[in-house]
């Protein structure tokens, strides 16, 4: 009976950390190439929860269209803000304009949805909630199959774009050394450009397959984006594999931490590892190895 | 002879902080141009201004008869401009082979000739070719040199812009790296070294420009500037003024 208490919680945290990788990646995509925090991103997470949701309800295609719908939309958002607002601010030559006006921008996001869809939570019910799987004694609902299959399948298209595709390098290259990736002819700001559009595209996704988990109201993302801020900071800033490791070790933790001790504790749990992780390893799980020879 | 470079009346500054005042300088085609001076004396800027790195307040520069004063620096790479910038700049969590991936970033649709030139890198520096799959960060200082040259080399350029390429080394490697430095340029590239050793320089160089506070104080063939009493005394030191 226990073994499958803990496989059926393994599961569900895979489920829920898979999640969180999605929405950690992108702030530690934008952290890794700006160095700015964008204290946004949780509201592209609300953002991609009610496209899906006005999707699903107004045309009728069914969640995952939704999906994909979500990941469109909030990469355009990703685009728009970063070429009307943040671009605009970076000429300035000030790095505290363009991160203050994260904040704004989140203000606005989140007045503008109140404005749209009101302050009462949405029911976000898809057709697969209700399909479940058994096996061996563990439940295993049809959503939870597609998190799982839609996250690892994006995780893993993100690591093959930035291992071994031009672009990618680039990337990498910019979050590196901006300055020199420029004398290779590189333009840094259209990989910046590129990384607000895939955080911002990850954050919508995320938000879509986290909306039936969700109470979806337009402040929703800010659950998330906390946990989101303490896995990034567990897989040292910036670093993409610390942050899918550290994002799947929340996600367990949340788990056990409700069937073994009490829901109310997660966030204890959660901070205190990340206190933990500071005060050991500050630099994150996966530290990239500084040696350097002179 | 065609000037590639032709810069005139270059005033830079970092912030309020004036560091060049009044640079003029030309390089032709096929040369070895050396920029010497002591520490501080803007060579390191003027490089930097000629790659796009830093926008000058006043002055021109004009590369292949094109004024490129205000492109930043991935279109002036694509022009043909390349810096190995100083302290190397490797991308230090990319490996070797990852990094000469990235000088060549401008020809990235055309894998054969990428694949031409990084054979030609190996070539140069086998050592490299070694340790391809090595993050960048963790070459040695001397093969972090030659990673910057190769990633440089990478691009083809016209003008290779070297920024103390002997800082930190070892002699025997200084050795090397200057006997590729003359191979390169044989082989058609034409160089502006900015070195602080300026025995070096003069060994390598055709002609040369003395940089002191930001001002050009000499220029000439390295012949010319050897026998300079001025350019002796403060950087050649007494073995050179004893001949």
């Amino acid at each position: 009976m226990t073994t499958t208490i803990v496989l059926q919680q393994a599961i569900n945290g895979i489920v829920l950390g898979s999640l969180y990788v999605l929405v950690a990646l992108g702030l530690t995509l934008i952290y890794g190439v700006l160095v700015q925090i964008n204290f946004a991103h949780a509201d592209f997470v609300t953002l991609g929860a009610f496209a899906a949701y006005f999707f699903m309800h107004l045309v009728g295609l069914g969640y995952i269209p939704s999906i994909a719908v979500a990941l469109i939309v909030g990469a355009a958002m990703g685009w728009l803000i970063n070429a009307s607002i943040f671009t605009p601010l970076r000429r300035k030559n000030n790095e505290l304009l363009p991160l203050i006006a994260t904040i704004g921008v989140s203000v606005m996001m989140q007045n503008l949805m109140l404005a749209w869809f009101g302050p009462i939570p949405y029911a976000f019910e898809t057709e697969f909630s209700r399909h479940v799987i058994r096996f061996a004694g563990i439940f295993v609902s049809w959503q939870n199959v597609i998190i799982i299959v839609v996250s690892a399948l994006t995780i893993a298209l993100l690591y093959v774009f930035m291992k071994f595709t031009f672009l990618g390098k680039a990337l990498r290259a910019v979050s590196q050394d901006r300055e020199t990736a420029g004398l290779m002819g590189i333009n840094p700001n259209f990989l910046i450009m590129l990384t607000f559009v895939i955080a911002s595209a990850l954050a919508g996704m995320g938000g879509a397959m986290l909306a039936p988990v969700l109470v979806l109201t337009p402040f929703a993302g800010t659950s998330v984006i906390v946990k989101a801020f303490a896995i990034v900071i567990i897989g040292g800033f910036g670093n993409v594999e610390g942050t899918i490791l550290a994002g799947l070790i929340v996600g367990l933790i949340e788990s056990y931490t409700t069937q073994f001790l009490n829901p109310g504790l997660i966030d204890i749990v959660v901070f205190a590892l990340l206190l933990l992780m500071l005060a050991i390893r500050p630099t994150g799980l996966i530290s990239e190895r500084r040696e350097e020879n002179v | 002879m065609s000037a590639l470079l032709e810069i005139a009346g270059l005033e830079l500054a970092y912030g309020q902080v004036a560091v060049c005042r009044n640079i003029s300088l030309r390089l032709d085609r096929g040369e070895i141009v050396a920029l010497i001076g002591a520490n501080g004396a803007g060579k390191s800027t003027t490089l930097r201004a000629i790659a796009g790195l830093l926008s000058p307040r006043r002055g021109t520069i004009a590369f292949g008869g094109r004024d490129v004063t205000a492109l930043p620096s991935y279109e002036r790479s694509k022009l043909g401009i390349a810096l190995v910038p100083e302290g190397r700049r490797v991308f230090p969590f990319l490996t070797v082979r990852e990094n000469l991936e990235l000088g060549g970033f401008n020809s990235r649709k055309d894998p054969s000739t990428l694949k031409r030139r990084m054979e030609r890198v190996f070539a140069m520096f086998p050592r490299l070719s070694e340790r391809s799959s090595q993050n960048a960060g963790t070459l040695s200082g001397g093969e972090q040199q030659m990673l910057a040259l190769g990633r440089a080399m990478m691009s083809e350029p016209q003008l290779l812009c070297l920024d103390e390429p002997s800082l930190g080394l070892a002699p025997i490697i200084v050795h090397d790296i200057f006997q590729t430095i003359r191979a390169i340029n044989a082989a058609g590239t034409s160089i502006l070294l900015v070195e602080q050793n300026a025995r070096h320089a003069f060994e390598t160089a055709q002609r040369g420009y003395v940089l002191q506070t930001g001002s050009v104080i000499a220029s000439g063939s390295c012949a010319t500037l050897k026998r300079d009493p001025r350019v002796q005394e403060a950087y050649l030191g007494r073995t050179a003024t004893r001949r």
